[in-house]
């Protein structure tokens, strides 16, 4: 049974926590509790824990380091089974009861870790560019390496079962979002909210304030914690203004569009309750204040990554927020005033700042007088140059150094500490800004790199843009958001004396050694990138920091080098003898932290991941048993099984029952386009390759569009309703893109011709019906057309009433018998059918689907664009010059491309049929075909098989291939050997299998 | 995610609503079959992909389906200027 | 008419609600007709007015309303009539009469489309998880009317006199319309009336 002793670095008092409501979490087994207001992190360092991981490379152990977004060590596995989430940050986990979270590595724990002795041994063979050098050769041993490598290496687990959470997404619109709601995001969203205009503020923390949440400062003489949480309440109170907390701007995009994760429910439970547990915001902005703080930089010493070695600034956070002390003897090591404050924290805490090693030769001023009083011990000119001890630390190792930072200058002294906060300087958040394209730009006088200008409308305020004081960030807050605002700034900031030394631009800290012997200095904890490792790099001749980055891996982890790149950056800029500024810096992309797939995906999963488009007559596919076949976003009856069939021989009946009466099929989803104007013909004329000029009123055309190159792109057939009026069908994949196309040409190129065109695919339903018993059943259904072979001939349309339902008669075939298309608006689609059906029954009328309609259309050679061909074969290549008007005026689209050389020579692959030797063999569709099997590899290849079936009408297989100058090659034999050893023999012949003279749909 | 101004709908939609369709201002030559193959060959394929500025068709295809021009830097993604079909761009990068 | 079944007449209602938070209406079986011409030609414009009793809106994105027509600008060219159920025959040849010789197209899209009013107390929050267009009061006035996606099908929203929205949306997307809806609008509850 826990108990609140167990908390042996709780404060009795202070912090944001609520003491009275503790909560019970387990971390790595064992049971300990924290407070309503702690983060996982927080709650950690109250009951002691120090060893939170294990590092990626060299297995060391690590501790939690900082309190934020920045932590690089304290990854998490969160929770158990179905509901776990790898590697979130202790830091940014907030403390729920019954959490349960275990270390990402560390086997078999993280205390106890066997991979450190290997690490240990294994680190000096694992130098940077350790996978590029050793797994180059030999080749074969990669599996093995990989194998190693990934066991290893890595973090956290995803779970395998299906996530529990559902996630989602809201669009949202405003005029001025605020990104970060510390004291300049807040006094930024007052001011904009108070304009009147239409404000998102978003902050990652569960409560608004930043750094006032820690602060012991007051503004406007209010304590700074109590202004935020005014500032928060009024902007609560705004109808325009919407206040996002738990809720991180992860990327900023193009024109002002930012991505922002919120955690809805993770404070509460594993899982939400109701509603989605994130939501991605999806936010268009007018103008965009940043507003993202800084974070803080930690200097590189030797075994800086024991634990025990934390961010100054979050041992103050830790102390003025939660109300835990992460150790009791400190040693404050700081290049700038800011450890002041810490030790001074740290001793009103009770606890002992055994001293604050300066790296600066004469640091003076209000801190400085302050920690003299409070009787702290400054060792000025001074570096910590080495952290000691095993699993955490127990001394720092401290040495006077030169004012240049470089050199060790007397004898190195041992400080007994179990913690040593580290204050680098500030590095401000540049990352949402270089999501833009935006260069971070060196600025000297704070020594880092602030947001560079941008094409975006963008507004820096505060820290992220290198101004440090509260009220400094508050003005310019203020001032940003009214700018944004197109408004007067309505308040002014009074935060005291805020005033501070120069601070010293320091980050790799000297040895007594050189840094290739010293005990590992580390950059980037999380890829275990050392100064050495850097120095090995650059000497290698990576000398752009793009290059050194990926050869050394720094800045690859999860938190993207927030805390490391500087460094890394420094220490590059040293080796090669120039600064900083000259050496650059990388950029940073999306996402600030990491987003999970679940968000991204959001509901767009599952049946909502894409439209499925339906017909009028859908429900009865359904009832009657249909399965179905994907074609674009529709889905199409693919066969109707019955009871005990096989698909083959569902396929069998099916085709059987077309070509010896009747069957029916949905053919509704083809593309339809109404075309209406005096110009309807000559545009015809210009799209398709034939003639339109004398196409009578009541009259069909099969029709060809090719692309300019020459090359099919869409085929259907356009009746004549009228003069002046056409209708066009697509397919049924290419309906969208041919409106489009044909749009396309009249808008840009030919607006004087006078032509309309409106999609109409959803408005006709259509029932297609086919077989030599097909007038029959119409003319149960239709009195008033004569449907007689003379008077409705084969490629004629008539209006008529079938049903009682006034409908549209089209007498076209895709399956070479007989057949009618009767076209209803769609309202009435799923009554034709039914009536259709009815009427049909005693010939035994059968519905089939898309799959026969694929075997009878290739017993008849009728191609099918984006199956048999691919972009790459023109009319002639599909063996359809009788397409090709040669007499037109207008040079057609695609036409000029026939006489290029590569359009017009005859080798090039022609589409071909092909009949198999073995009357029962069936090719595989997209088998290779080849001359000659017996040839060494690699063989000459002739072209491939785009369509194959089982043909039951014939009694063999049939297949559509495109063959090299398959036109010249009738009846040769050409081969298709199998990736299973079979070499298929078939015969080059006719595309056209089944009733070649074309006597059956004339009928 | 790109916020284009469509001239048709005279405002500012979101990227989703449009589809893109290659440069603008390529004139279908008048006369195809008096052309050489290098001449149309050029027509068909070659395109100035420039670094930089760019004259560009896009299509409001799930709004008012026009097509219509923008001036567009690859580099940046800054839209400087959207017109309509058969207005030429005020924005060209040519000192004037 | 039992042989008539509107784009939505398949969907799988959701167990009723008292106090749904989005109520779905469809204005079932109403004429459709798409109207194409040149604005800049008075002797068209004058014409359509003539035959529908009010005239056409000309500026983008706006509508106009007499009696039971209403008409939706698309785009400079093209317009989308809403005419009493029944009525867009005799509507189409009225026009095709008042028009002759003019370059216009008529198109009846009565049964490819339909009309769904969309309302209810969570409704903006519903239209911000399913338009990417800004669907909020300062945007999207009265009687506005935008062609924009909803969810990842097309729409064209229209913004009715009692703040709710009309939607047309295609028949072959009212099955996927309506699942999304029906997702979307899970923690709210929904309502079909």
């Amino acid at each position: 049974m826990s108990t609140k002793q167990d908390q042996c670095h709780r404060l009795e008092q202070g912090g944001r926590i609520d003491r009275s409501q503790p909560l019970t979490f387990t971390w790595n087994g064992k049971q300990y509790q924290g407070y309503k207001g702690d983060t996982l992190a927080s709650a950690m360092l109250a009951n002691g824990i120090k060893i939170v991981g294990r590092s990626f490379k060299y297995s060391r152990p690590r501790g939690i380091f900082g309190h934020g977004a920045e932590e690089a060590n304290a990854l998490m596995q969160l929770g158990v089974g179905k509901e776990t989430i790898p590697n979130p940050r202790a830091t940014q986990i907030e403390l729920f009861d019954g959490l349960t979270a275990t270390a990402t590595n560390g086997w078999p724990s993280a205390d106890f870790d066997l991979m450190e002795w290997v690490g240990k041994i294994g680190g000096k063979m694992m130098p940077p560019g350790f996978y590029y050098k050793t797994f180059m050769w030999p080749e074969k041993m990669w599996m093995t390496y990989e194998k190693f490598i990934r066991k290893a290496a890595g973090y956290g687990k995803a779970s395998l079962e299906a996530d529990p959470d559902i996630y989602d997404k809201l669009n949202r619109h405003c005029d001025v979002m605020v990104v970060g709601a510390g004291p300049a995001g807040l006094a930024a969203a007052l001011e904009a909210g108070r304009a009147g205009k239409r404000v998102i503020i978003a902050d990652e923390q569960d409560e608004f304030g930043g750094s006032l949440l820690a602060s012991k400062q007051t503004i406007n003489g209010q304590a700074a914690a109590a202004w935020a949480e005014s500032a928060a309440a009024e902007l609560a109170a705004m109808d325009n203004v919407l206040c996002l907390s738990r809720t991180t701007v992860f990327g900023y995009y193009d024109h002002n569009f930012l991505g922002a994760l919120e955690r809805r429910t993770d404070h509460e439970g594993m899982t939400a309750k109701s509603g989605s547990r994130q939501r991605i915001h999806r936010i268009r902005a007018h103008e965009v204040v940043l507003a993202a703080g800084a974070l803080e930089r930690p200097l590189v010493f030797a075994n800086n990554d024991l634990p025990g070695v934390m961010l100054s600034g979050s041992v103050a956070t830790y102390i003025n927020r939660y109300g835990v002390v992460p150790g009791n003897r400190c040693v404050v090591m700081t290049t700038n005033d800011s450890g002041y404050q810490t030790a001074l924290d740290i001793t009103a805490a009770g606890r002992t700042v055994v001293a604050i090693v300066d790296t600066r030769q004469q640091p003076e001023g209000r801190l400085i007088e302050a920690a003299r009083a409070a009787g702290i011990v400054i060792k000025a000119g001074h570096a910590v140059i080495e952290a000691q001890g095993s699993k955490q630390v127990t001394d720092a190792l401290v040495a006077p150094i030169d004012a240049a930072g470089e050199q060790i200058t007397g004898k190195p002294v041992s400080l007994s500490c179990d913690l040593i906060a580290v204050a680098g300087g500030w590095s401000p958040v540049v990352h949402l800004s270089c999501h833009t394209g935006s260069r971070p730009q060196w600025n000297d006088t704070i020594a880092a790199f602030v947001p560079g200008p941008s094409v975006q409308r963008q507004h820096l305020a505060g820290a992220v843009n290198g101004e440090y004081t509260t009220v400094g960030a508050l003005q310019a807050g203020a001032q940003m958001g009214a700018l944004a605002a197109g408004s007067e700034a309505t308040t002014s900031y009074d935060c005291g004396d805020e005033s501070v030394g120069l601070a010293q631009a320091l980050y790799l800290v000297p040895h007594t050694k050189p840094v290739s012997r010293a005990p590992k200095q580390f950059v980037d904890f999380q890829n275990d990138v050392t100064a050495a490792g850097i120095e090995l790099a650059n000497r290698e001749g990576f000398e752009s920091i793009e290059h050194v980055k990926r050869y050394t891996a720094m800045g690859f982890g999860t938190d993207q080098g927030k805390t490391g790149n500087i460094n890394g950056m420094a220490i590059t800029a040293k080796n090669l003898g120039k600064t900083i500024a000259e050496t650059g810096t990388t950029i940073f992309r999306p996402a600030y932290t990491p987003v999970t797939f679940g968000a991204m995906g959001g509901r767009d999963i599952g049946e909502l991941l894409d439209p499925a488009r339906h017909t009028a007559m859908h429900p009865w596919h359904v009832e009657n048993g249909a399965l179905f076949e994907n074609v674009g976003q529709w889905k199409r009856p693919w066969y109707y099984p019955k009871a005990g069939e096989t698909m083959q021989q569902a396929l069998n009946r099916e085709c059987m029952a077309v070509r010896n009466s009747v069957g029916i099929l949905d053919a509704s989803t083809l593309g339809k386009i109404d075309i209406q104007g005096r110009d309807a013909r000559e545009f015809l004329n210009r799209v398709y390759t034939n003639a339109w000029s004398k196409l009578a009123p009541g009259k069909c055309r099969y029709g060809l569009m090719l692309k300019e190159d020459g090359m099919v792109f869409d085929d259907g057939v356009t009746a004549c309703l009228d003069d002046n009026h056409f209708l066009m069908t697509t397919t049924s994949g290419g309906a969208a893109a041919v409106l489009s196309w044909l749009e396309m040409w009249h808008q840009t190129e030919w607006p004087e011709l006078e032509v309309y065109f409106t999609s109409v695919t959803d408005q006709w339903a259509t029932c297609s019906f086919s077989g030599p018993n097909a007038r029959k059943v119409l003319a149960k259904l239709c009195d008033d057309v004569d449907l007689s072979a003379e008077a409705f001939k084969f490629m004629d349309w008539r209006a008529g009433t079938v049903a009682g339902v006034k409908a549209r008669i089209f007498r076209i075939s895709f399956t070479g018998e007989l057949a009618y298309e009767v076209n209803v608006p769609a309202n009435q689609g799923l009554y034709m059918w039914q009536q259709i059906v009815a009427a049909g029954a005693e010939f035994g009328i059968t519905p089939y689907g898309t799959e026969t309609m694929h075997v009878l259309r290739a017993e008849k050679g009728y191609i099918i664009v984006g199956q048999d061909t691919d972009g790459s074969l023109t009319p002639q290549d599909c063996g359809m010059h009788w397409i090709v008007g040669k007499n037109k005026d207008f040079s057609f689209l695609g036409k000029r491309s026939f006489t290029r050389p590569d359009t017009s020579r005859e080798d090039r692959k022609h589409l071909v049929g092909l009949k198999p030797k073995d009357p029962t063999v069936v090719l595989p569709e997209g088998a290779q075909i080849v001359p000659d099997p017996k040839q060494p590899i690699p063989m000459d290849m002739l072209g491939h098989v785009t369509s194959s079936y089982w043909s039951e009408c014939l009694g063999h297989g049939i297949a559509l291939a495109t063959v090299k100058s398959g036109h010249h090659k009738m009846g040769d034999t050409v081969y298709c050997p199998l990736a299973d050893g079979r070499v298929l023999a078939a015969e080059i012949c006719s595309p056209v299998f089944y009733d070649p003279k074309g006597e059956r749909h004339n009928d | 995610m790109l916020h284009i101004y469509c001239p048709y709908c005279e405002e500012m939609r979101e990227e989703e609503e449009f589809s893109y369709a290659g440069e603008a201002h390529i004139a279908r030559p008048l006369d195809p079959e008096s052309l050489t193959d290098a001449q149309w060959g050029d027509y068909v394929f070659f395109r100035t992909n420039p670094r930089g500025l760019h004259h560009e068709m896009w299509n409001h295809a799930a709004g008012c389906r026009r097509y219509f021009n923008v001036t567009r830097d690859t580099q940046t993604y800054v839209i400087h200027e959207t017109y309509k079909m058969g207005e030429q761009p005020s924005v060209t990068g040519e000192k004037p | 008419m039992t042989s008539m079944q509107t784009p939505l007449h398949n969907i799988t209602l959701p167990a009723s609600v008292s106090d749904a938070g989005v109520v779905m209406r469809e204005d079932k079986f109403r004429g459709h007709l798409n109207l194409r011409g040149n604005p800049q030609d008075a002797a068209f414009t004058d014409a359509v007015a003539q035959v529908l009793g009010v005239a056409l809106p000309l500026a983008p994105n706006t509508s106009a309303e007499q009696g039971s027509t209403r008409i939706y600008w698309l785009c400079p060219n093209e317009w989308l009539l809403l005419v009493a159920e029944g009525t867009q025959g005799q509507v189409e040849a009225d026009l095709r009469a008042a028009l002759a010789h003019q370059h216009i197209a008529v198109t009846d899209l009565s049964s490819g489309q339909t009309l769904v009013n969309l309302s209810g107390a969570k409704l903006d929050e519903l239209m911000m998880k399913s338009a990417v267009y800004d669907c909020h009061a300062s945007n999207f006035p009265v009687g506005k009317v935008v062609q924009t996606t909803f969810a990842k099908a097309g729409a064209t929203i229209y913004k009715c006199e009692d703040g709710s929205f009309d939607l047309v949306i295609r028949r072959s997307f009212s099955d996927y319309f309506f699942l999304w809806l029906k997702d979307a609008s899970k923690e709210y509850g929904l309502s079909v009336i």
